[in-house]
């Protein structure tokens, strides 16, 4: 029996709040979520990714419809990758450090460098605030993080965030996300570093 | 195995090293980065550059009296070689 959570309308992040919600609530079948936007649409896929159930979407009269079923198929555990670590980042700022802001910027673009130069690498890392600058147009880091997310850390820039600094169309890496995936990723992970 | 040449200019100023930088950039493509460890005499950037640029950007770097070195970078597999240029 298929059950349903219709997220036209809402906002942000209560789609993937309530499908949460449903999805640990049933122990099988399937759970179609409904949204009307490309935002959450992504948001709510990667939820359901993130609770090991496959995801379908089909797009009608401008909605989505996300069908999110579990796999049937045996969790393989070593599939998992060595070379990320149970670390998150939490990139606050686009300059590293309090002081000079010329030398702040200088650090960061220093520190992601070497981030690239060392295994394993976190898991995830994530760009709130100013921070989202690294991840958009005009940032001197684009290519590190597009070499660490080609390695399978997850890369994700706050929407909000996104959206205050009017850098929504001009994400050059990563995916966009909100603070419920932001918290998620920080309770999950071993450990996480604020920087 | 993946091999890979370049060269860095270390400074003994951040200050410089920012300065240098900024020069640089208008005219070649460079990358600023952290000194690599096997380097001690630096105040911690350096400028990365590629072997095509090499006698362009040190052509550009002898006009400046500040104290500077360059060095070049060599890796093959996960071993790195490094060798002092000037």
């Amino acid at each position: 029996m298929d059950r349903q959570v219709d997220a036209r309308g809402w906002t942000c992040p209560k789609p993937v709040i309530e499908t949460k919600k449903l999805l640990e609530s049933i122990k099988e079948g399937s759970v179609v979520t409904i949204v009307d936007n490309e935002v959450a649409k992504e948001n709510v896929t990667k939820l359901a990714k993130s609770m090991a159930y496959n995801v379908d979407v089909k797009e009608m009269g401008g909605d989505y419809y996300i069908n999110i079923y579990s796999q049937e198929v045996v969790k393989d555990v070593l599939a998992q990758p060595k070379k990320l670590k149970e670390m998150t980042i939490l990139f606050g700022s686009d300059c590293m450090g309090e002081g000079s802001e010329e030398l702040g910027k200088v650090l960061m673009k220093g520190f992601v460098y070497t981030l690239t130069e060392y295994t394993p690498y976190p898991k995830a890392l994530l760009f709130v605030n100013s921070g989202v600058k690294l991840t958009t147009e005009g940032s001197d880091v684009v290519d590190y993080l597009r070499q660490l997310e080609s390695e399978g850390v997850e890369i994700l820039s706050c929407g909000t965030c996104l959206d205050y600094y009017n850098l929504k169309n001009k994400l050059m890496v990563g995916g966009i996300t909100n603070m419920y995936t932001i918290v998620d990723k920080m309770n999950n992970a071993k450990n996480t570093i604020k920087l | 195995m993946k091999s890979e040449e370049f060269y860095v200019i270390a400074f003994e100023s951040t200050h410089h090293a920012i300065q240098t930088e900024k020069d640089l950039r208008t005219k070649f493509k460079i990358e600023t980065i952290p000194t690599p460890r096997e380097i001690s005499a630096s105040c911690g950037l350096s400028i990365k550059f590629s072997k095509d640029l090499f006698t362009d950007v040190t052509d550009l770097l002898k006009k400046d009296e500040k104290k500077y070195s360059v060095f070049r970078v060599e890796r093959v597999g996960g071993q790195r070689q490094i060798t002092k240029v000037t």
